[in-house]
């Protein structure tokens, strides 16, 4: 292992591995688990601008669709090898599992770089991508949705293609549609949102009135913004905000301890997440080091910018006053840091939970789609807070009964779930 | 006449007395245009015109004698006070213009008569003459015409009778067309023909070239000989070897081309400006009756005009010729302002202009995309004009500035700029300037310096000269006072320390300076309070920047902004321009959401009417104020809706509401705009046969022209020479794939990321690692003495294995970035070639390059890279662990002293990386102090002494500072006009200390940021740019506290003032 390249799906492998002995999953279970179900690799011929013909390659994975269609992104990658869109299939379906979405996992790709490629061009690969699949995909089938380097345009571009070979309008076929075409309301809010419920339910569980809180963020993007405007509603206090600062190419925390005001900060923000440094100096805000955000007196911490960001050097400094930790990145602590703070009296809102407004409010499009009936924004706010809500006592009354890590019985249901659906089918 | 004192009833007498001799001008000019007319009529309208022109009057008359009749004023009476004129035609006298005071008046400089008067007689009797000759031919003509109706059928005839009439009425003209059919018959090898000729001339001698020579009198002079006698042998000969139509065809061409020969003696360099301009007036009337000169005086005088105004270089010269027409220059020189003994050129920039106008004109009907073009109405002040100014003003000293020491021109540089607009224009200057007021009425215009020395191929100045905005609002007068005081700031940035800089480093400081100015309006419209072009920008005919292996260089490249060009032009360090590759439209630098938004326009620069200034604003703000009013929008935005970025539906667009991106897409999209731009490179780099770089703007309709120049490259990325001899232990690598041009001189250290152990690293947090290790090595080695190299693609996203995850900010000190594509098994992994941070690349100019080792002709010195000795544990002891696949290497130690050298030749697609001597010390503060000022303009010194003294007067005791360091580029010597100045502050104090402290470098940063403005013109709200560490700080090595006794590029230490206060 050790002489052997990084691999994603590996790393996927052994993480399904050791649940599965947590679970104790007889090995036919596991062999089913452990692998995709399908794998489609494709050619996509395509004539360029300039006129010769270039062949593409494309994938399809479907790593399990036993709770319902497989539902995951596509993506325009040079170098796109299969392991890594197989760990992000498999990745996928525990997702929608621990959401209690009636979906599976699955995950694709393009190879090649969208820098060498003119717009006619993309889109002639988006709807040669639909051609090869048109079998395997549809909103009972599989799901495809945006991911690096795609976006909504490279949706509908598929949709149609798709439609017109169903010969039928289908918008349940694909979901990141803008609103409109397809697209659902309340999804830019989805994932502050869907955090900020969480961590109600995780104060409710200690005890603590949220107007007594406080907070430091990391990230003032999508993700922070919302989380920010939704928990100062709730009556908790933020201290400190940390954002990258593009000019400089460095980090700052801006502070006021008397609780930073979303909209005076949202107004001197730019369209990244960055606060302008100067005004914010100008409006009264401290201006400290990047790092600071960690170092702050408060009662919550979210991380909700990139990944690694809580790591060994720096877990120390998380003073004592912090009761929880709510990742709103993608694994934003590596997992020594979590040994670490797994010692201390910190209550952890995984990622896989506490960031799933995104792909749960991509269910509620795909479900609006299909009756083609769409929702006003507060319905889906709601209908994302019960889910957000059950998924998190779920996990949370999993760990105390099973001495499990917050991460971990989150991982653990999802597994249970999926294995439980094959065993249901009779697959298993 | 300056120097006199003159008050100011003076001065208005004088203009005056101009106003009264230029309506008699009028007058006459007038009367000699007017269609119908006769001569008598003309004389006395003359005599009529005259009085009220001159000084005095109603004591004037004035009386014509022309071939004996006599016309004159009614009051006439002769006196001893009188001026004349003679009235010739063909250099004979035929008759005389005089003009009496019948009373006697004070002295002036002509009798009683003022040197303009005379000067004004002068003109008029010469007009007259044109005139008198005009009629006559027309008469001939007429007469010619009427005896041709008659004698139809006659042809033999036909031409003798011109003939006669000739005899008749122009005995010059006569005697030359029979010398010209006489030298005809001998060069068609008629020997009798020859004989004659020989007797003409009294013997044999070489054969005249009548039309190259100079004007008539050599002719004469050959004719003195030329008999009646051998006129009638020429002419027998001429029936009986030529037919009829022949002869009359050839007497007639000669006679139009007589009609031009005026415009010989512009080959003459030292005729004054005014005469030129005189000839090609009457060119210009000439030639709209479609009478050409024969195509050897033609050329002739072609040439002449072309070394005149444009330039004289043969190149230059030649390709010039093909395309400018001698009419073309009766634009120019209607567009003039001089003064009359003038000798100047236009200057590089009108000249490149000027003749990319007019190969766009010859080749227009060639392609409907060249016909829309246009090129802004220009007004240009010769070359010579500054020098003129400085004599005007007793300045002429300040041509040595340029021999003084650069600290010493910096110095006095703005005390230059002061005098110079203080200082007055010559009175003909100012009457012209008014003249081009009068022209552009209240139009915004841009003054452009036109220098010499810009014309020269590969000396690029662009950039070093002023080129001004002025709003051109007000009143006439507050408009003159603002365009002189502009044209004196072009004048005076002659004497700027950054272009003597640059001349000094060229060698070029002996090569006399002379500025011409091109005024010229701004294309574009009122947006609200402001006006700007709808867009702009400047385009490449070679493109150096290649974002995609897809891409050419002859797909070109294009830098676009949204209204003026400037920040097109200018690499602005905040803001960046789109990017397009015209030959290959839809290949685009930013494809994802979020770099289109990331990378898009942000600033916008225009001219505030209301302010009479030049500003920058953000587009946010000026799209939902007046998005309404600025043309062609809808073709420069796209709509950000979260997910996507589109264009809009039509002009369905919503001011308010819409998130508005500038992407130029309906622009890229439009049928004519690209397809124009794209004629034009490829036109001008065809004719001019040199890659060319033009400046254009748009009002939203028309595509202007406003600059055209074989294309320059910024320092640092012309292509370099890869010398041939170089022995192969010295070659680190060579490429010859997709290659730019550049070159990187004195590079100390490497960071080599080796690919296949990199590849082996197995566990994430390890690759995360080598990505952080590079961001930190980006703070510690020298600034852009250092390259990055490492597999596959740098700042890729999503899969890690592709390339080390960077962000731009971990690698924005480099000097080159490399990318090495090494094959695994049968397959190469495609590179990204930068895309990732292309455009932070292109304006901060890191050259990128793609390695493939194994290909045919790549030479990569593997051993080099693996065994020279790592660095990477000594300097970043945390991710010693990393010491297997980050190497770090210190060049100088590895290589006996010697330092890597990366040139790069995009030409010939061609790249080295090589070890060699250092041209700088390894170490920047051994750099000798010229050295230094050479390479940076010295921007760095002065900072590093304030820097010194605001330590030096800091209190120690009073702020809690344990200790004051200066770091980056005021400390490493390469500060530019924009840097900050990097200050560490070792602080231990209170926060009120903190706080005190932190009031009291505000002070300072704001005094340096004016001082700074007041050397460069730049300003950013703050010279010094502060970071306080602590003692933890310090003993944790954390962010800028790692700075303090760092093993490379560590921060310097400034002594503290001796505390006052006790401690």
């Amino acid at each position: 292992m050790s002489n052997k390249p990084f691999n994603s799906f590996d790393l996927a492998q052994s993480q399904f591995d050791r649940m599965a002995d947590r679970l104790g999953l007889d090995d036919p279970a596991r062999e089913l688990l452990r692998w995709p179900m399908r794998e489609t690799q494709f050619l996509i011929p395509i004539r360029t601008d300039d006129g010769p013909v270039k062949i593409f390659r494309g994938f399809r994975v479907l790593h399990n669709d036993a709770r319902g269609p497989g539902k995951g992104g596509i993506r325009f990658h040079p170098q796109e090898t299969i392991d890594t869109i197989r760990a992000l299939a498999m990745w996928m379906t525990w997702k929608c599992a621990l959401m209690d979405i009636p979906l599976g996992g699955s995950h694709g790709g393009v190879v090649c770089d969208p820098h060498n490629l003119s717009l006619r061009e993309q889109e002639q690969l988006c709807r040669g991508w639909v051609r090869q699949l048109s079998r395997d995909l549809g909103p009972r089938i599989d799901v495809p949705a945006p991911e690096i380097m795609t976006n909504a345009q490279h949706m509908l571009w598929m949709l149609d293609e798709f439609e017109a070979i169903r010969g039928e309008r289908t918008p349940g076929f694909i979901t990141g549609k803008p609103v409109g075409m397809g697209g659902s309301l309340g999804r830019l809010e989805a994932a502050g949102f869907g955090l900020v419920f969480v961590l109600r339910e995780a104060l409710k569980e200690l005890g603590i009135p949220p107007e007594e809180t406080t907070a430091s963020v990391q990230g003032f993007g999508n993700v922070g913004q919302y989380a920010i405007r939704l928990f100062q509603q709730m009556g908790g206090k933020v201290v400190c905000v940390a954002c990258w600062d593009q000019k400089e190419g460095t980090s700052y925390s801006y502070k006021k301890e008397s609780g930073v005001d979303f909209n005076s900060l949202a107004g001197i923000t730019d369209r990244f997440g960055g606060i302008d440094k100067k005004k914010a100096a100008a409006l009264g805000y401290d201006v400290l080091p990047g790092s600071a955000w960690l170092e702050q007196d408060v009662d919550i911490l979210i991380p909700a910018a990139i990944e690694n960001q809580i790591t060994i050097d720096n877990v120390k400094k998380i003073p004592p006053k912090v009761k929880i930790v709510a990742e709103g990145a993608n694994g934003p602590m590596t997992s020594e840091a979590e040994t670490v703070m797994a010692g201390r009296n910190i209550f952890l809102i995984p990622d896989i939970l506490a960031n799933a407004g995104g792909v749960t409010c991509s269910y509620f499009e795909q479900v609006q789609s299909s009756m083609n009936y769409y929702w006003e924004k507060d319905e889906v706010l709601g209908k994302l807070d019960v889910k957000m809500t059950a998924a998190f006592h779920s996990v949370l009354e999993l760990a105390k009964e099973k001495g499990l890590s917050m991460r971990d019985a989150a991982f653990y249901i999802a597994i249970a779930r999926v294995a439980q659906a094959c065993r249901d089918r009779g697959w298993i | 006449m300056p120097d006199q004192p003159r008050n100011i009833d003076n001065l208005i007498w004088f203009l005056s007395e101009r106003a009264k001799e230029l309506s008699c001008l009028y007058k006459i000019e007038g009367l000699l245009n007017k269609p119908d007319t006769n001569l008598d009529d003309i004389c006395k309208g003359i005599i009529e015109a005259i009085p009220p022109g001159w000084q005095y009057p109603d004591i004037c008359v004035a009386k014509i004698s022309l071939e004996g009749h006599t016309c004159q004023s009614p009051n006439f009476k002769e006196t001893p006070w009188v001026q004349f004129a003679d009235i010739k035609v063909q250099d004979q006298q035929i008759g005389r213009l005089s003009v009496y005071y019948t009373a006697e008046m004070p002295h002036m400089a002509d009798g009683p008569f003022l040197k303009e008067e005379t000067k004004l007689l002068g003109t008029i009797v010469e007009r007259l003459g044109h005139y008198i000759l005009y009629a006559r031919m027309k008469q001939v003509f007429q007469e010619y015409q009427t005896a041709k109706g008659d004698l139809t059928g006659h042809k033999a005839e036909e031409w003798r009778m011109a003939l006669n009439f000739l005899r008749e009425t122009n005995k010059n003209l006569y005697l030359d067309i029979s010398r010209r059919m006489l030298n005809f018959l001998s060069w068609r090898g008629i020997h009798e023909a020859e004989q004659l000729l020989q007797k003409s001339v009294g013997g044999p001698r070489a054969k005249d070239e009548r039309a190259a020579t100079d004007e008539n009198r050599p002719n004469q002079k050959g004719l003195v000989t030329l008999t009646d006698q051998l006129i009638d042998e020429t002419f027998k000969l001429a029936a009986q070897h030529l037919t009829n139509e022949q002869i009359l065809a050839n007497i007639q061409k000669w006679i139009q081309e007589d009609r031009l020969s005026f415009l010989v003696q512009i080959t003459n360099r030292n005729l004054p400006l005014a005469k030129v301009v005189d000839a090609i007036r009457r060119h210009h009337h000439i030639a709209a009756e479609g009478i050409e000169l024969p195509p050897a005086s033609k050329r002739g005088v072609q040439v002449s005009l072309i070394q005149r105004f444009l330039s004289a270089r043969q190149e230059f010269v030649n390709t010039a010729v093909e395309f400018v027409d001698i009419d073309d220059f009766y634009e120019v020189l209607d567009h003039i302002v001089f003064s009359p003994e003038s000798h100047g050129r236009l200057g590089g920039k009108s000249t490149g202009l000027f003749l990319a106008k007019h190969i766009i004109r010859k080749c227009s009907p060639l392609s409907d995309h060249l016909r829309g073009i246009k090129v802004p109405k220009t007004w240009y002040i010769t070359s010579d004009g500054l020098l003129s100014f400085l004599s005007y003003n007793n300045l002429n000293e300040v041509v040595e500035q340029k021999y003084k020491d650069i600290n010493q021109v910096r110095l006095e540089y703005p005390h230059i700029v002061q005098t110079f607009k203080n200082s007055s224009f010559p009175t003909e200057v100012i009457q012209g300037l008014s003249m081009v007021l009068d022209d552009f009425k209240d139009q915004p215009l841009i003054v452009r310096s036109s220098s010499l020395l810009e014309d020269r191929m590969g000396s690029s100045f662009s950039g070093k000269y002023k080129s001004l905005f002025l709003a051109n609002q007000g009143s006439k007068r507050e408009r003159l006072e603002a365009l002189t005081d502009a044209i004196a700031e072009v004048y005076a940035s002659t004497f700027g320390p950054d272009p003597i800089d640059y001349r000094a480093e060229r060698g070029l400081l002996d090569f006399a300076e002379e500025m011409g100015i091109m005024i010229q309006e701004v294309v574009g419209t009122r947006v609200g309070d402001y006006f700007m072009p709808a867009f702009a920008g400047v385009a490449f005919s070679r493109n150096e920047f290649r974002w995609s292996p897809r891409i050419k260089r002859e797909d070109g490249l294009l830098r676009l902004v949204p209204g003026l060009g400037t920040r097109a032009v200018d690499r602005t360090g905040d803001d960046y321009p789109v990017l397009i590759a015209p030959g290959q439209v839809g290949l685009r630098v930013n494809v994802s959401v979020d770099e289109i938004a990331r990378y898009a326009p942000k600033k916008v620069d225009v001219i505030n009417m209301s302010m009479n200034t030049f500003e920058t604003v953000e587009i946010k703000d000026l799209l939902k104020k007046f998005g309404r009013d600025i043309p062609a929008l809808e073709k420069m935005v796209s709509i950000h809706d979260g997910q996507r970025i589109s264009k809009p539906v039509g002009k369905n667009i919503d001011f308010e509401k819409d998130d508005l991106i500038v992407t130029f897409e309906g622009l890229i999209a439009d049928r004519r705009f690209m397809p124009q731009l794209r004629a034009v490179l490829h036109l001008l780099e065809e004719k001019l046969k040199t890659p060319v770089d033009i400046e254009f703007a748009s009002d939203g309709r028309d595509f202007y022209l406003l600059q055209c120049r074989p294309q320059s490259y910024l320092e640092g990325s012309r292509p370099t020479p890869i010398p041939k001899d170089i022995p192969r232990d010295k070659i680190l690598f060579f490429s010859n794939r997709f290659v730019s041009n550049g070159q990187v001189p004195d590079i100390t250290h490497i960071i080599y990321v080796h690919p296949q152990k990199y590849d082996e690293l197995h566990d994430e947090p390890s690759l995360l690692a080598v990505g952080r290790a590079v961001g930190k090595l980006n703070k510690l080695l020298p600034r852009r003495r250092f390259v990055l190299m490492g597999p596959g693609r740098w700042g890729s996203r999503g899969d890690i294995k592709l390339g080390v995850k960077v962000t731009y900010s971990d690698i924005s000190n480099t000097a080159v970035l490399i990318e090495i594509a090494r094959k695994k098994g049968n397959f190469r992994p495609d590179l990204s070639f930068g895309t990732h941070f292309f455009q932070d690349l292109v304006e901060a100019e890191i050259r990128y390059l793609p390695l493939y080792p194994g290909e045919k002709g790549t030479v990569f010195n593997e051993k080099f890279f693996e065994t020279s000795p790592n660095i990477l544990p000594e300097v970043l002891p945390e991710f010693a662990f990393l010491a297997d696949t980050l190497r770090v290497i210190d060049v100088p130690k590895s290589a006996d002293g010697l330092v890597l050298k990366v040139l790069m030749n995009g030409e010939r697609d061609e790249a080295a990386g090589i070890l060699a001597s250092p041209s700088l010390p390894a170490e920047v503060p051994l750099v000798s102090q010229e050295q230094a000022e050479k390479r940076s303009g010295n921007f760095w010194a002065w900072r590093l002494q304030m820097a010194e003294h605001v330590a030096s007067q800091l209190d120690p005791a009073r702020f809690g500072v344990k200790g004051f360091y200066v770091f980056g580029s005021t400390k490493n010597a390469n500060a530019g006009p924009q840097s900050d100045i990097d200050i560490l502050i070792h602080f231990q104090g209170t926060k009120k200390q903190r706080q005190e402290l932190l009031g009291w470098l505000e002070g300072w940063s704001l005094a340096l940021d004016e001082i700074n403005y007041q050397k460069t013109g730049h300003r950013s709200g703050g010279l010094l740019d502060i970071h306080i560490v602590t003692d933890e700080d310090i003993a944790r090595k954390e962010s800028y506290a790692s700075k303090i006794g760092a093993v490379t590029d560590a921060a310097r230490p400034l002594a503290l003032k001796k505390s006052e206060t006790p401690s």
